[in-house]
């Protein structure tokens, strides 16, 4: 037998790397890398897309608030050549004009309107709701009034005596009523409209001769389109917009649903970030435990002649290959998943989700390569420094799989794709900080404790001195194992947190007594006629706030310009406001600076809304001059205050004592809640005050509370999938000390443990783990969500108590019976097969 | 074929340097064999690993086939091993994942042998297995994996073959088999064979016997 063997290292790498790389993927153990690969991509990837399209989905569903994508908002007609431009980009638009008039339909029956007249096409976003008859069934066929009809505010049919088919004057105009108006999708950009609607055919204006110059006139173009032309149009239109123009969108003209919005795609964003972290934790165990079982395979390998670059390349190729079908297949799964999340759950979503784009996809790949380059690379690579010394003395391991900087680069690495990912440094910093939290503390606590735990163990029975002997022995792969765990728990129970404490709040903002109408121009003399009203009526109430209209002129002395002066400007300017009096604070305002006067003081005091009194550039201590009508006179600045303007109450920018506006001539407002079988008392109301203003909001706060309730589902959804996530890492957790604690169980049991004992210790040891870790997480969680709540959501943040118990339970329980489900085959296969398998 | 001269390896421990190797000479000639004996922890292990240039002696020299393995880097020192070297082990170290013609065929591959699985199902064949070629380590026996480490050590025709304790793991008769085996290989390949072993027996069947004491070496 002759065989000539040469060294011909060159040549035969690459067909050996293929050889052996082909042997590894059999044995399995690469699938378990690639395994946790393609769970990182498809979490990150399934999650993100959700994500998108949810987030794409909610903004369609939000611009039915505006019934457009945009609006132009003008005091003047808007100039054709807009509407051209808007054509030629492939926008569609509808024209709108509003104005407050006098319908007339008899002599005695005539009522002060607000007119909307709106042109083909209305609404572009949302849907238009009208009834044949003034209380009737509610239509829904996309129509809008024909020319020469007008649809009513159904209270106005009673208050001027009509029915559909009935002829009713506006300006020079006779118009027929031919139905209902129910739903506007706009209906909250015109609150502060004055009168019931009446909404009639743009084509119809000119008859009515009510547009004059110097008409009070709102116009609005309304645009929507691709999301891409929509900006192109606003980039090409903002440079034109003149006085009195502007341009709004949905997070602008509805702050209360652009606020729920920017919080739920905040926490939208903020679940898909730490999806990136749990990928992170799970590729870290998985090579973690891939290094570790190898490092014999590489010393026998070194052993019979494999040089240091045959291993780097063997691992190197094989992490490659790895990483091109993990990324693929996590990219493909990651669709599938939210494909078929959507389609599962297609019914629940009330709104049809959107298309999702490419950046999902970027950005699992960019994370795979970020987790394989960090945190796969540098045990494998270490692989090559492995002692062929081994296969003469196993106890001679390899140094740290890891190294602290391999640490703070990989965790470097992820801060970056957190910030990239929800493009907000506050989340990315907050969730750090509480992770920041969560590794100090354990490291800190799995020496300090495990090493106690010894020492209580020793006096402890025999099933806890063996565990917790077993606890320290592996004292450094039990701590990162615990910090992981905790890391894990932390994501799940910040999530869990902040979206309670979000859903809460946005139920506290609308709840279900929230009043909603507003009372207007109420006579000071007919206020016992209301309260007697409501009273009759069981109709509960806010107080009645006198109003009056008054405009601030000068601080300390210095008379201000007026706005036209300084207009473009961010400058100190005068300001015209609604005057009130109380001698309270008024309920949810909060004082941000000075003190409230007290019941009957009389000094001339004023206190502020805080950005009002920015405008104005006063603070407490300053001398403000006001007129109202032709009277002026002085008041100093007592407090400073915030206010809710999320309620549903009165809200005034400039309050005094009772004493110093009293004198003063004013009219009273109010909010008052009415359920729906309630509606027709508004017509006995205003036909005891015919000259009170009711503005009806409940249809706003319904659709507002149907956006919260989408919002709410979606965050749900995204929470589940995260849940799902945090579980798979759990696993690989308690999978990466499989082996040695396989080993030991087995070794145990050959020396004549019972089961109980075997299972008991390793129940005690994952019960203590995963404790600790629990109770890591909830003070990690709890500072993440402190800097979440505060700096990100706007919120005030409390304590969340249940969590402080509820994390080392959960921890326990979770990683205890995920620990002993994962070893059960010690109890079940005889040692002696154990021993040799491990 | 091996020549040892003052070798030292010194460790260090918490309460200073120990020195597990303390001046070794030793000269083994091409074809020879050499058995060292000694109590657990006298240094054999540690000894056997430096001439199969695992690891790096405090001070000395070996020279292994002519080659000084001091001036050698690690890279060089596997190709070495590759090119010359064959292995035994007490612990069989058989891969778990490869078949035991894979196994065999490891060091063939790493030494760039093109038939690599033709040759090692012919040394399979030699040791008895010709039914066992795709078999895994774990089904197999303690005796029969202890063959196919053995055909994997000779597979390669090494100048000189290391064994560790190779009968430690088997029972007096599997033993007595194996370590026929292994004589009859390593005579008709004409290896130079150096083994480390308890069994006072198997020294007696080596042309030079060595004892260790606490990290000295003595001819016998």
């Amino acid at each position: 037998m002759t065989v000539t063997i040469a060294s011909k290292v060159e040549s035969r790498n690459g067909s050996l790397s293929w050889r052996l790389l082909a042997r590894e993927w059999r044995s399995g153990e690469l699938g378990i890398l690639l395994a946790a690969l393609v769970l990182a991509v498809s979490v990150v990837v399934g999650v993100s897309s959700f994500v998108d399209r949810l987030q794409s989905a909610l903004l369609s569903e939000s611009a039915r608030f505006l019934a457009a994508d945009m609006v132009v908002v003008s005091r003047t007609p808007i100039p054709s050549e807009w509407i051209d431009q808007a054509e030629q980009m492939t926008l569609q638009t509808s024209l709108g004009v509003g104005f407050p008039s006098m319908a007339v339909a008899d002599a005695d029956n005539m009522a002060l309107v607000s007119v909307k007249a709106v042109s083909t096409g209305y609404p572009l976003r949302g849907e238009l709701l009208w009834s044949a008859e003034a209380y009737g069934e509610i239509v829904r066929d996309g129509a809008i009034p024909e020319q020469g009809e007008v649809w009513l505010a159904p209270r106005l049919f009673a208050l001027l005596g009509l029915t559909v088919g009935d002829a009713l004057m506006v300006g020079e105009a006779t118009l027929q009523v031919g139905g209902a108006v129910r739903g506007e999708p706009d209906a909250t950009t015109a609150v502060f409209g004055f009168g019931p609607r009446l909404l009639m055919n743009t084509l119809d204006i000119p008859a009515t001769g009510v547009i004059q110059p110097g008409s009070r006139v709102g116009y609005r173009l309304l645009i929507s389109g691709d999301r891409e032309r929509v900006s192109d149009f606003e980039a090409w239109v903002s440079p034109l917009l003149g006085q009195g123009q502007r341009l709004d969108s949905v997070e602008g003209s509805q702050p209360r649903i652009g606020d729920t919005l920017d919080r739920a795609r905040g926490f939208l964003l903020l679940a898909g970030s730490l999806a990136v972290v749990l990928a992170a934790a799970a590729i870290t165990l998985a090579s973690r435990r891939f290094g570790e079982r190898h490092t014999q395979y590489v010393a026998i390998l070194k052993s019979l002649g494999a040089q240091s670059h045959d291993i780097s390349r063997l691992y190197g190729t094989s992490l490659g290959l790895i990483s091109l079908a993990g990324t693929a297949a996590g990219c493909l799964l990651g669709w599938v998943l939210q494909e078929v999340f959507i389609r599962l759950l297609g019914s629940l979503l009330p709104v049809t989700p959107g298309t999702a784009g490419v950046e999902p996809v970027l950005i699992g790949a960019v994370t795979a390569m970020v987790c394989i380059l960090f945190f796969a690379w540098p045990p494998l690579r270490r692989l090559g420094e492995a002692s062929p010394l081994r296969v003469l003395r196993a106890d001679i391991g390899i140094h740290d799989a890891q190294r602290p900087l391999d640490y703070v680069l990989g965790g470097l690495a992820i801060v970056a794709l957190m910030w990239w990912y929800s493009g907000s440094v506050a989340v990315t910093l907050a969730v750090v900080a509480g992770l920041a939290v969560v590794m100090g503390l354990g490291f800190l606590a799995a020496r300090g404790l495990l090493s106690g735990g010894r020492r209580v163990g020793g006096f402890a029975g025999s099933i806890w001195r063996v565990a917790l002997a077993g606890l320290q022995r592996r004292g450094r792969a039990n701590a990162l194992q615990m910090v992981i765990f905790a890391m894990a728990i932390m994501l799940m129970l910040l999530l869990s947190v902040v979206r309670s404490s979000l859903i809460g709040q946005w139920q506290a903002q609308l709840p279900d007594d929230a009043p909603n109408h507003f009372l207007l121009n109420l006579a000071p003399e007919e206020r016992p006629v209301l309260e007697q009203f409501f009273t009759q009526q069981g109709v509960a109430t806010e107080a009645l706030y006198p109003m009056t209209r008054g405009r601030i002129f000068s601080v300390n002395a210095e008379t201000l310009p007026e706005w036209e002066e300084v207009e473009g400007e961010d400058l100190p300017r005068q300001r015209e406001a609604n005057f009130t009096w109380s001698d309270e604070l008024p309920t949810g305002n909060l004082l941000v600076s000075g003190d409230w006067w007290g019941p009957d003081d009389t000094t001339s005091w004023v206190s502020l809304e805080e950005d009002f009194a920015a405008g104005i550039g006063a603070g407490v201590g300053d001398r403000l001059s006001m007129r109202i009508g032709s009277e002026t006179f002085d008041a100093e600045v007592r407090s400073i205050r915030k206010v809710d303007w999320q309620s549903m109450r009165p809200n005034f920018f400039v309050v005094f004592p009772r004493a110093v506006l009293e004198r003063y001539p004013g009219m009273y407002m109010t909010s008052f809640q009415l359920l729906p079988s309630q509606k027709p008392l508004l017509n006995d109301l205003v036909r005891k005050l015919p000259t009170v203003t009711v503005i009806e909001l409940d249809i706003v706060i319904k659709e507002m509370r149907s956006v919260v309730d989408q919002v709410a589902r979606a965050l749900e959804l995204v929470l589940g999938v995260i849940l799902v996530a945090g579980a798979l890492v759990l696993i690989s957790g308690v999978r990466s000390s499989l082996d040695a604690r396989l080993k030991e169980s087995a070794l145990m049991r050959a020396l004549g443990a019972r089961q109980s004992l075997v299972l008991g210790t390793l129940w005690i040891e994952f019960l203590v783990l995963g404790g600790l870790a629990g109770a890591l997480a909830s003070v990690g969680a709890e500072v993440a969500a402190w800097g979440l709540q505060t700096r990100v959501f706007d919120m005030n943040w409390v304590p969340t108590v249940t969590m402080w118990w509820l994390g080392p339970v959960l921890g326990a329980v979770i990683v205890g019976a995920l620990g002993v489900w994962s070893c059960r085959r010690v109890v079940r296969v005889p040692p002696v097969q154990l021993l040799r398998e491990v | 074929m091996i020549t040892v001269s003052q070798l030292l390896k010194t460790v260090p421990t918490a309460d200073g340097d120990l020195d597990i190797l303390r001046g070794i000479d030793l000269d083994i000639e091409a074809g020879a064999s050499a058995a060292i004996v000694g109590a657990s922890g006298s240094g054999k292990s540690t000894l056997l690993g430096l001439l199969a240039g695992m690891d790096v002696a405090t001070s000395g020299e070996i020279w292994l086939d002519g080659e000084r393995l001091s001036e050698l880097d690690e890279n060089q020192r596997a190709r070495l091993r590759a090119d010359k070297v064959g292995f035994v082990f007490q612990s069989f170290q058989l891969l778990p994942a490869l078949t035991a013609r894979e196994n065999v065929m490891l060091p063939l591959e790493l030494a760039g042998a093109a038939n690599a699985g033709q040759i090692a199902e012919r040394y399979l064949g030699d040791v008895g297995l010709e039914s066992r070629f795709e078999h895994y380590p774990t089904t197999l026996s303690g005796g029969e994996q202890q063959r196919v480490a053995i055909a994997r050590a000779f597979a390669c025709q090494p100048r000189i073959l290391f064994a560790d304790e190779p009968t430690g793991n088997l029972d007096t008769r599997t033993g007595e088999r194996v370590i026929d085996l292994l004589f009859e290989l390593n005579n008709r390949a004409d290896t130079t064979l150096v083994l480390v072993t308890h069994d006072e027996r198997l020294a007696q069947r080596c042309d030079k016997r060595f004892s260790m004491t606490a990290g000295e070496l003595h001819a016998l």
